[in-house]
């Protein structure tokens, strides 16, 4: 079982940072962690406040400190704003094991929701109360989630979305959204948990006023579901005896395949003696284009591309039509993705002549893991050839 | 009808090196030569990776002749010989 998180966020209007914070950790025993915080206030003092809550449970979850310690602990340590006089930040924290037994601590934010089959679930909490906040609660739910089951998070920028207009005197609502997530989810079973947080979120955002959030709209959501592989082969192997071992590997794998690189390419199309093709008037802007073969997902050029795609996981631009824009499509639709990495180097690309510096295949590809497991919540492996 | 076969070579060195501007060359090529011509993209042709050769990049091929610093002027020179040969 896979867990797809996926979270989206707006800003309230016109300030220019976010004052709910979303963090999530994949652990390497499969345990997911991840909190959803909301600031008091918005602009820049939310921001702190969030991400200070968010960032400490995280660490606290990281380590088992006990919840109701470590609620304690954050609510003494947050700054307190100096108009207010009081320090706030509402959280939801979860933590997922591999076998799907979840645990959620709940404080100040709108309940969670937990869709299993298409149907609303109404999973039992406790409440403690904070010896030192009385008026503060945690709520706290155990249970299992099965394959298929989804969880969704999200700040009151959600549920109170519009309040106050004639439409929505009591906002949007937690009623509202989950009619439009159960409607949503039936429409599209498979939808990508990125993809349903920005479409609540957007949903949320026609309620307000001329469209303009009057609060920060965020939402989560956790998708268990059958991992979604994808194998890519980027350069050649160090032992050239191996090319047809790892051409095979890569032609029998389960999953979607891509090949990132020219001569890793080349070599794959003689061993499984299949021809690459490229489009003569390929659309290509500044890479050289996308080309196929036959059992293959995808084939483009290796370095430049790479590079590029890279940039774009880092800035967030996911809707470029060049080659780089396919490979980050290939890479986001997929959950579980490996790496085989070639440990060949290509003389030619650190040749002093060459009018720009090309990376080494390697550094990108460490770089690479990094983004899409800590910004895009996949889960990557690497393993040189 | 003679037909001559070109294959502009994509691999990263030849791109870096100027065959971004292929895509130009191909189109004004397949303006020019029509029906006369096949064009082909093609990955690297391992002619960068030979010692000395690298600088002559971007590379292309025609009807099996590799030639380097491709461009408009040079490849147009040498499918003219090859379509005027016989
Ligand atoms: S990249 Fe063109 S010959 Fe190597």
């Amino acid at each position: 079982m896979f867990i797809d998180v996926g979270c989206y966020q707006l800003k309230k209007y016109n300030q220019n940072a976010f004052g709910d914070d979303f963090v999530s950790k994949r652990e390497k025993s499969g345990k997911i962690l991840a909190v959803l915080s909301d600031g008091l206030g918005s602009g820049i003092k939310a921001n702190i406040l969030s991400t200070m809550t968010s960032t400490m449970l995280l660490k606290f979850m990281q380590r088992d400190v006990p919840i109701r310690e470590a609620a304690e602990i954050m609510m003494n340590s947050l700054p307190i704003c100096q108009v207010r006089k009081i320090s706030y930040a509402t959280f939801s924290g979860v933590d997922v094991d591999a076998e799907g037994q979840v645990r959620v601590v709940e404080e100040g934010n709108p309940s969670f929701v937990w869709i299993k089959d298409n149907q609303l679930q109404e999973p039992e909490f406790s409440q403690i109360s904070s010896p030192s906040f009385p008026d503060r609660h945690l709520n706290i739910y155990e249970f299992k989630a099965l394959l298929g089951d989804r969880l969704i998070f999200c700040s009151d920028g959600v549920t109170q979305a519009g309040m106050g207009e004639k439409d929505y005197p009591l906002g949007w609502t937690r009623e509202n959204m989950i009619e439009f997530v159960l409607k949503t989810v039936q429409n599209e079973p498979s939808i990508a948990s990125a993809d349903l947080a920005k479409k609540i979120v957007e949903r949320a955002l026609k309620c307000e006023k001329n469209e303009q959030a009057q609060d920060d709209i965020s939402c989560a959501v956790m998708f268990f579901r059958q991992p979604r592989k994808a194998l890519v082969f980027t350069g050649p192997p160090y032992e050239k005896q191996k090319d047809a071992e790892y051409s095979r590997q890569l032609a029998m794998f389960n999953g979607k395949k891509a090949i990132c690189g020219g001569t890793t390419a080349n070599l794959v199309s003689r061993e499984l003696k299949k021809t690459v093709i490229t489009e003569a008037n390929a659309n290509m802007g500044t890479l050289p284009p996308v080309s196929y073969m036959e059992g293959i997902d995808l084939v483009t050029e290796g370095i430049l591309t790479l590079t590029r795609a890279l940039e774009y996981l880092e800035q967030g631009r996911l809707k470029v039509s060049d080659a780089a824009g396919v490979l980050v499509d290939f890479l986001l639709s997929s959950d579980q993705i490996e790496f085989m990495v070639g440990a060949m180097l290509n003389q030619a690309h650190y040749d002093p002549a060459l009018p720009i510096e090309i990376e080494i295949r390697r550094n990108i590809i460490k770089k690479m893991q990094k983004v899409l497991e800590n910004k895009y919540y996949k889960s990557v492996t690497i393993h040189y050839v | 009808m003679k037909k001559v076969k070109l294959q502009v070579c994509n691999g990263t060195t030849c791109f870096v090196m100027g065959g971004a501007d292929m895509q130009n060359m191909v189109d004004q090529l397949m303006v020019k030569f029509k029906d006369c011509l096949e064009i082909e993209r093609v990955r690297c042709l391992n002619a960068c990776s030979l010692s000395d050769n690298f600088a002559k990049a971007p590379y292309a091929n025609i009807d099996g002749q590799l030639v380097g610093n491709a461009n408009f002027q040079t490849i147009t020179k040498i499918i003219e010989e090859k379509l005027s040969n016989d």
